[in-house]
């Protein structure tokens, strides 16, 4: 048991202890953002390859969240008489919360390690330091495009999902449960705001788009050039990056509904 | 007046390419290289010998600025390379070809695409002038019909051929190779020889070659640099080496196990050790 | 170069869907969609109070969703919440008589507005205003009204 908490305890003072490294690393990304927009080049493939690819994963989760939404709240909607509010109810939780969160989750778990093992191969077997031998900026060819790629594609998989996720409700919710479609619809525009919920949500989606591409191209950069090193990169990105969505979503969410 | 590293000049630039003048270097407490000095000639095939461990690999990173040297300074084209000023290293590295042990090639491209990356980055050459450039020096190499192949179906010796070919895509200066006859089968080990004596006399570029292979470097090298001990023990022609009568020149050029090169890694006595570990 | 189109066409697929996907729930949340963008008319009514209606609330008959709240002002004469709706133009056969309310969706649904149909021949026209209406009914008064009176006895 204290092994377990001595573990902790070193795992929290290496999640403190690397966050100056971040904000070194953050630092000297940025300069290069700009840059790399002129050359669309290499993000177009990595968003094909990080976005693009990992959309039947979000779809289907979007897919499915929705329709367990609709089921879950139903059974206690319709206690109270408001069967109605439905779906409402499903596109709130969707696009403020679960649409952000889930999709950023299952997006860590599916590209973000991916791409910090892949930087991960690339330092051990000395692709990156053959990069800078041919006088190419290792930053600016492999990290930078990867990182915009990430920031891009999470808010539009976010968006996504919630959307899926409205359509799972509906057919669980209008064809399933009998909820009467155009009262599903409009309760959706009555409840649901433009400003507080959608653009909340799309905001939210930005931050855990960059704080998970920023984890995974970081862990990547910095993994031990070996089968282990790599192995714990990826394993790091997924874990930390989780946390740290977690925790943004804490935060932010605190900070954005009125009158907490 | 102390003289900034990166100001270095110097003077015999026109008939050396590399200069080494003082070089420091230790990695933790272990002294690696301690007052290095030599120099590499332009358009000669200089080879670095030495022992597994002297440090060879350690002075290609230093000649291409990927680690800087804790004292003394080297000269590329008569100015000093300096991590300092990321520009300068660039601009210095694009004249420079390095020849990775394992070759290193960027495994998510193909093997045209590999070669002809470095022109990509760093021209804006017409793709039908790059794909001239590219297929002539893989047919060079003996690999143009590969061209289509991803990395991962290459074996050892040929990938070390298809870095060898984006080695010399941009026609540098100088061309580094480490360790290229490493795990290489005879015939191959004869292409390579010949394409680096050909490369060097052809495109007038200048070699440097890292090796232990003393057969493979009495063939080909015209300057022979023999490390140990973190200093240049002998240097000179391969004939020159090896009528050298120093007992470790002698040792390293016949393959002697037995001599002043220790085969063991410093630490404590073997009977020792052994007692240790039994007693803790 | 096959590939590489392949990709671009993967991309730009995935990005229309983005940004779509956005627009969508834009849609759904602005009431962008649906007949309230078709041919409306306009009907007001004055409440005493209309509790938490909010815009775009839908104005209903006989449980039928046939409008959308457009705006809630509050009258500068006489202090009166102002409500004007919009409704279908397929709807154009209310009776002038009809009735106006704010009803709750169960307890935990939002407030509407519901039209309980009247008798006359004549029918609400653009513009006009339905004269009988019923304030919400405040569900903490009603409460605090129950409690106090408890309370005296
Ligand atoms: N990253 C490192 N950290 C610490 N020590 C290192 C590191 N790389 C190399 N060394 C040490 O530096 C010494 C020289 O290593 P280097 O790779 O330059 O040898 P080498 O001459 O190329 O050997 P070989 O002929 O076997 O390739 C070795 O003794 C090694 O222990
Ligand atoms: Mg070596």
């Amino acid at each position: 048991m204290s092994g377990l908490v001595r573990e902790g305890w070193l795992g929290f003072r290496e999640f403190v202890g690397t966050f100056g490294a971040f904000q070194m690393f953050f630092f000297r990304l940025l300069p290069y953002l700009p840059k790399a927009l002129l050359r669309p080049r290499l993000i177009i493939e990595q968003i094909y390859s990080i976005g693009v690819l990992s959309l039947v994963l979000i779809m289907f989760g979007g897919f499915f969240v929705g329709m367990v939404l609709a089921l879950q709240s139903y059974s206690t909607l319709v206690e109270f008489g408001s069967a109605d509010s439905l779906g409402a109810f499903a596109a709130e939780a969707l696009v403020r919360e679960l649409g952000p969160v889930v999709a950023s989750l299952l997006f860590a778990g599916r590209a973000c390690s991916a791409v910090a093992s892949e930087v991960g191969l690339m330092r051990a077997t000395e692709q990156i330091s053959a990069l800078e031998l041919m006088a190419v900026d290792p930053i600016e060819h492999i990290i930078v495009p990867r990182f915009i790629a990430g920031v891009i594609s999470v808010p539009l998989l976010a968006a996504i999902f919630s959307t899926i996720g409205m359509l799972g409700a509906y057919l669980v919710g209008v064809h399933l449960l009998g909820v009467d479609s155009g009262a599903f619809w409009s309760n959706i525009q009555v409840r649901v705001d433009m400003y507080e919920d959608v653009a909340s949500g799309i905001l939210k989606s930005f931050v855990f788009g960059v704080s998970a591409s920023f984890m995974a191209v970081f862990e990547g950069y910095y993994a031990a050039p070996t089968a282990a090193g790599v192995s714990q990169a990826a394993t790091r990105t997924v874990v930390i990056g989780s946390v740290w969505i977690l925790l943004i979503d804490f935060i932010l969410t605190g900070f954005m509904l009125p009158g907490v | 007046m102390v003289k900034k590293v990166c100001d270095f000049w110097s003077d015999d630039a026109v008939s050396n390419l590399v200069e080494i003048k003082d070089v420091r270097f230790s990695r933790g407490s272990r002294m690696i290289f301690n007052g290095l000095n030599f120099s590499i000639p332009r358009g000669k095939i200089t080879a670095i010998l030495g022992p597994s461990g002297t440090g060879k690999t350690t002075l290609v990173k230093l000649i291409t600025g990927q680690i800087r040297p804790d004292d003394g300074v080297i000269l590329f084209e008569g100015r000093a390379v300096c991590p300092c000023s990321r520009q300068r290293l660039y601009e210095m590295r694009r004249q420079i070809g390095v020849l990775f042990q394992s070759g290193a090639l960027l495994t998510n491209l193909d093997v045209f695409e590999n070669v002809a990356f470095p022109l990509r980055q760093h021209t804006k050459l017409p793709e039908r002038l790059i794909r001239q450039i590219v297929l002539m020096k893989l047919q060079s190499v003996g690999l143009r019909g590969a061209w289509e192949h991803m990395p991962s179906e290459l074996s050892g010796g040929m990938a070390r051929r298809v870095a060898l070919a984006r080695a010399l895509v941009m026609d540098p200066k100088l061309i580094i190779y480490d360790e290229p006859f490493a795990g290489l089968d005879p015939i191959s080990m004869g292409v390579i020889v010949q394409l680096i004596r050909e490369t060097n006399d052809a495109l007038g570029i200048t070699s440097i070659v890292v090796t232990h292979d003393v057969a493979q470097t009495e063939i080909l090298a015209d300057q022979s640099v023999l490390l140990s001990e973190g200093v240049v023990v002998a240097a000179g022609t391969p004939a020159e080496l090896c009528n050298d009568r120093s007992e470790l020149v002698q040792q390293f050029m016949r393959g002697k196990s037995d001599g002043p090169v220790p085969f063991h890694f410093p630490g404590p006595g073997y009977v020792e050790h052994l007692r240790a570990l039994a007693s803790s | 170069m096959h590939q590489a189109r392949a990709i671009d066409l993967g991309v730009g697929l995935f990005i229309l869907l983005g940004i779509g996907s956005v627009l969508f729930l834009l849609m759904q949340t602005m009431g962008l969609t649906g007949f309230i963008s078709g041919n409306t008319y306009r009907l007001q009514a004055r409440f005493d109070h209309v509790g938490d209606l909010k815009i775009r609330a839908p104005v209903a008959m006989a449980g039928v969703t046939i409008g959308r709240v457009a705006k809630i002002t509050v009258d500068p004469i006489d202090f009166r919440a102002l409500v004007e709706m919009q409704i279908s133009l397929k709807y154009d056969y209310l009776p002038i008589d009809s009735d106006a309310s704010i009803a709750s969706s169960g307890l935990l649904g939002g407030k509407y507005v519901e039209l309980q149909p009247g008798g006359d021949l004549e029918v609400l026209k653009d513009q006009d205003e339905i004269e009988f209406t019923q304030s919400a009914i405040l569900l903490e008064n009603l409460i605090g009204k129950y409690m106090l009176g408890g309370a005296k006895e």
